[in-house]
């Protein structure tokens, strides 16, 4: 699987500028995984820690500037493999200072035009994305159905207008909503947040796509109709194949549906690998991060043992100031005397520590 | 009850859609029974948990409770007071007792001052003090919820949210209330900071004695919490009790199928033996609501679809009351679940 | 190709920064240049107070009709009637002042006594006003101010009056919308658990900290119309009336000379007027942005 990923992702740069204090807000900063056929990684961290841009600058939706600014992003598709950001260099001139962003030139113009140019042939067709709010990403004027088969017309060989309304049925149907034929007609502000979501998702999956990116697909539901929508997730992964980048910042749910695993922070990956060894509380090799923030979560023993939970000290990281160092060396309980030195000055590289397990921590750092 | 700090007596609250020219023209009720017929109390150094989904109706009894709002009918007994009736000017005094932790990060922080004036401001509600005993007070609340001296100065748009939250719960210490509803005070945070929050208010309710309305939808936060738990649907507490029954041993199917989906989402954690039920082989929950009669859950519930629909879940004249079935444990179901 | 620049490697705390790094620098010449029309305003009295004008506004010169900006001291030169134009002209700056003050206060205090019973019970309170602001919003203001003139008489205070009158609708809905964003955020039922006087809540949380920015611009705007609609009717000869100088009076009073090829007599109080109005609107602007604390893009 790993020799041939179909989506890669490395090094990506996504910066935005501060009008009001004339500095980067370094949204994304170093996000580097693949997600490979038939798989389901989950991207997880805290709010603000630049899932969702990343998402955005796969898909090049990004409003804002500066923007994407560096990495790779490889889609592989019928055609062949292809960088998604293939011209970038020729829009973008970044100049460092000590490592550090100091001032970016892009000619953004021509770098939307170039960048429409290549995601034409992408966006909804190979990659389909649902996003974080449903009810505001559906058209509210238009019916669902209706919705569903213009992306159908839009994406697919079904051009017919008979034909698109029968293979949206058979995806509303595949959804589980309810009586379909009744809720093709229904406008969106009509449904429940879960039907909202389920219809989103027949039509991220309407096109037939080889990729989808789930944002956040359950929050802001009721427990109730969240576990029902991660049935859903995982009945149509098993049945159609579909790659997935599964987004979330409820561990349970990622644990459950993900294959491999990506934790974020302040806007990098510092943890990448298979779910079942990132997640695992009783695993050697973890991440300070990533093991501060499962053992906050309520376990079954605290809760037995009423007993406080392990909270991760100090604040989160604020994305415009960040330290030269660990963006999470404030808060890390694992910094020893030996590599205090590099935590506290240098940002530590994503290394691969053991087969198919990536890590940015100078505690497994070799050499 | 005695000894409770806080006793609610078939609290309900009706909200009215906004009277128009045209109203009488549509049909549709006029009347949104947002909460009906809610009795519970709590007893100092208690938390009680309410849970249940979005619209349900928690923030309303939470605001009910505090007089923020004046019930439609129903009593509300604080400290043995039936303050139901009570004007504002009645209830200023005992506002000093009761407090409530707003589910929006930014409620009560006025956006034009410092956390500083915001602080003092609330130290001086009720009686003046000198500005060295008020310095020396905002010092000793910031103490109390981790807060750096260094934040008295900054706006609360420089916070980030585990700030503004503390800064939200000195500014209700600082009262010195003994009853505090917590409506959602961790589901704007961030995962890391959630922690830290569930913690300081553990932490204050050891120190302090306080008693909390816990409202929550994160089911772990409230199970950790909370001494005893009430589930709401649609307006309605169908089942209330101590924690460990309500979560480990639900009778309302609504209850168990809340903590199943809880347990499901998980399954990286021991799944929870199947309980020796037939009736929940096939269980599924619908995510549409029908109106109904009788049970508002009929038409989600599985039980009654399993049964058969009998008539008793949706005869309008008989909807499920609260019903004790041992050791304070109610529920309001005609079939609830053999434990 | 644009280009995105961070100055320091630290990015300070936006609080503690200099006036001129925090605010936009066109915010603060806005309010610097409103400032000095206000100051025109003070010199205007404390002149007229101490008899620091250059010339006695009213004293006639047969001998220096229509002379041109410089003659013999006269600075703007001298109108048909040979008096010191500006004199006349910085005295003119009482005629709009007192008046739009008035007509100011009255558009302010009416706005806050209905708009903030509406916005903060709402309901039906909130419904009659909103009926009262839209019959006085639909009737047109100047068959209004000319009503009055003829019941009355052509005095600019009558027609300030009436000016402030229509004028409170439209700061009574800007604070009761205020209020009723305000109270969407559970900012006042926070302050009401919190068991503060409603006096304290109305007068300090949401006049003082939230309302001062939305009254100020509302207070400079009010006072550019103002200035226009006396003028105006100054021009007409329904407000100040000769020989008290007004800019619209001048105006008016020069402006049969025009032609003549007498230009300054009616063009210095024209541009008084505009760069006046101007200096009130850009006051109003900058304040706005720098009290409300928006950067200009
Ligand atoms: N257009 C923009 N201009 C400036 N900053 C932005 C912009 N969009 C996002 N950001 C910043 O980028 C950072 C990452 O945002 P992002 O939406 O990716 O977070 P997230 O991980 O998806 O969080 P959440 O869980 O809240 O959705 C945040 O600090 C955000 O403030
Ligand atoms: N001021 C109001 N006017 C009219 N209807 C209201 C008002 N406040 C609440 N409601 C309605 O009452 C019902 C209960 O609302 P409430 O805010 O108590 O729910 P909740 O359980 O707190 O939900 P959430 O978890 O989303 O906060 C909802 O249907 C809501 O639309
Ligand atoms: S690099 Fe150092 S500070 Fe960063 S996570 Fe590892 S041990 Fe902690
Ligand atoms: S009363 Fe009937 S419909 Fe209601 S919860 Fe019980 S079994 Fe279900
Ligand atoms: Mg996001
Ligand atoms: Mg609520």
């Amino acid at each position: 699987m790993n020799s041939s990923p179909l989506l890669r992702i490395e090094n990506l740069r996504t910066f935005f500028y501060s009008q009001r204090k004339h500095a980067f807000v370094r949204a994304v900063d170093g996000v580097t995984l693949d997600v490979g056929r038939s798989e389901t990684v989950g991207l997880v961290g805290e709010s603000g820690s630049g899932k969702s841009i990343t998402a955005m600058s796969v898909m090049g939706l990004l409003r804002g500037g500066p923007g994407v600014i560096g990495g790779r992003i490889e889609f592989e598709s019928a055609h062949g493999r292809q960088n998604l950001l293939e011209k970038l260099q020729a829009f973008v001139e970044v100049h460092e200072q000590n490592g550090r962003v100091m001032s970016v030139s892009k000619d953004e113009k021509g770098w939307r035009k170039a960048s429409e140019r290549i995601m034409r042939n992408y966006r909804g067709k190979e990659i389909s994305m649902i996003f974080q709010n449903p009810r505001t990403s559906l058209n509210p004027y238009m019916t669902v159905g209706g919705q569903i088969a213009e992306s159908i017309r839009l994406h697919t060989a079904n051009r017919s207008e008979s034909e698109a309304r029968e293979r949206a049925l058979y995806w509303l149907e595949r959804v589980k909503i309810d009586s379909p034929k009744l809720r093709y007609k229904t406008y969106p502000a009509v449904m429940s947040g879960g039907m909202c979501q389920r219809a989103m998702i027949a039509m991220a999956l309407s096109a037939e796509p080889s990729m989808l990116i789930a944002d956040e697909p359950t929050t802001g539901l009721d427990a109730t109709i969240q576990s029902k929508i991660v049935d859903l997730l995982e009945e149509l992964k098993s049945e159609t194949h579909i790659s997935t980048l599964l987004i979330s910042h409820d561990i349970s749910v990622i644990s459950r549906l993900s294959d491999r695993v990506a934790i974020m922070y302040g806007g990098a990956v510092v943890e990448f690998g298979p779910a079942r060894q990132v997640l695992d509380p009783h695993e050697e090799a973890r991440h300070p991060y990533t093991a501060a923030l499962i053992d906050s979560v309520p376990s079954q023993q605290k809760i037995r043992d009423k007993s406080n939970l392990q909270a991760i000290e100090g604040d989160v990281l604020d994305t415009i100031n960040v330290p030269a160092g660990c963006r999470f060396y404030d808060r890390c309980n694992r910094v020893k005397d030996g590599i205090r030195e590099r935590c506290a000055t240098q940002h530590p590289p994503l290394q691969e520590i053991s087969s198919g397990h990536h890590m940015r921590c100078w505690l497994f750092a070799k050499g | 009850m005695s000894g409770a700090i806080l006793e609610v007596i078939n609290l309900s609250k009706h909200f009215h859609r906004p009277r128009t020219l045209l109203s009488p023209l549509n049909r549709r009720s006029d009347v949104i029974p947002a909460v009906d017929k809610v009795s519970f109390y709590l007893r100092p150094n208690e938390t009680m948990g309410l849970v249940g989904e979005s619209g349900c109706g928690k923030t309303t009894v939470g605001r009910s409770v505090l007089r923020l709002l004046k019930p439609t009918s129903g009593n509300v007994i604080f400290d043995g007071r039936d303050i139901t009736h009570y004007s504002d000017n009645e209830l200023r005094p005992l506002r000093k007792d009761m407090q409530m932790i707003f589910q929006d990060l930014d409620a009560g922080l006025n956006p034009k001052m410092r956390v500083e004036d915001i602080i003092s401001e609330a130290i001086c509600v009720y009686g003046k003090l000198s500005d060295a005993e008020v310095r020396v007070k905002s010092h000793a609340l910031l103490d109390q919820v981790n807060l750096k001296y260094s934040k008295l100065t900054s706006y609360p748009a420089e916070l980030s949210g585990g700030e503004k939250r503390r800064v939200g719960i000195a500014r209700m210490l600082a009262v010195g209330a003994r009853l505090i509803v917590a409506d959602e005070p961790t589901s704007a945070l961030d995962v890391s900071i959630q922690a830290q929050v569930v913690n300081l208010l553990r932490d204050l309710q050891k120190q302090l004695g306080l008693s909390y309305l816990f409202i929550s939808h994160d089911l772990q936060v409230v199970e950790l919490m909370s001494h005893k738990v009430a589930v709401m649907y649609l307006g309605k507490i169908v089942e209330m009790g101590l924690t460990e029954r309500v979560s480990g041993a639900a009778r309302h199917p609504y209850t168990y199928i809340l903590w199943s989906s809880l347990v499901e989402k998980q399954s990286h954690e021991a799944p929870r033996p199947a309980r020796p039920d037939r009736r929940a082989s096939s269980w599924g929950v619908y995510d549409f609501e029908r109106p109904s009669r009788g049970c508002r859950f009929a038409p989600r519930c599985p039980v009654y679809q399993s049964l058969g629909r009998p008539a008793e879940c949706t005869d309008p004249d008989n909807e499920p009351q609260l019903r004790d079935v041992g050791e304070g444990h109610q529920v309001a179901c005609h079939f609830p679940l053999i434990s | 190709m644009k280009k995105y620049i961070q100055t320091t490697v630290d990015v300070v705390d936006y609080s503690s920064l200099p006036l001129v790094q925090k605010y936009a620098l066109a915010d603060l010449l806005y309010v610097a240049y409103g400032l000095l029309i206000v100051m025109l305003v003070l010199v205007s009295y404390f002149a007229g107070m101490f008899d620091m004008l250059p010339h006695d506004p009213q004293q006639i010169n047969m001998d220096l009709l229509m002379s041109p900006p410089g003659t013999d001291g006269h600075l703007l030169g001298t109108d048909f009637m040979g008096r010191d134009i500006l004199s006349r002209l910085i005295v003119g700056i009482q005629a709009y002042f007192l008046p739009g003050m008035l007509a100011i206060s009255i558009a302010l205090a009416g706005g806050v006594i209905l708009g903030v019973p509406a916005g903060y019970w709402g309901g039906r309170i909130a419904t009659c006003i909103t009926y009262i602001s839209n019959l006085v919003d639909s009737f047109p203001r100047m068959v209004l101010i000319l009503l009055v003139i003829a019941a009355f008489k052509p005095d600019i205070y009558y027609i300030m009056i009436v000016m402030g009158i229509t004028g409170v609708p439209a700061v009574a809905t800007a604070i009761s919308n205020k209020i009723y964003f305000l109270s969407q955020k559970n900012f006042i039922e926070a302050a009401r658990a919190l068991g503060l006087r409603r006096r304290v809540i109305i007068f300090k949380h949401i006049l003082w900290y939230n309302c001062r920015a939305l009254l100020i611009i509302q207070a400079t705007l009010g006072m550019g119309e103002a200035i226009l609609l006396e003028t105006s009717l100054s021009y007409l000869g329904f407000g100040v009336q000769e020989p008290v100088p007004s800019w619209g009076n001048m105006v008016q009073s020069g402006a049969n000379y025009f032609l003549q090829g007498n230009f300054w007599p009616s063009t210095a109080p024209a541009l008084a007027i505009l760069f006046t109005i101007l200096g009130f609107n850009l006051l109003g602007d900058g304040l706005n942005n720098i009290l409300e604390d928006r950067r200009g893009k």
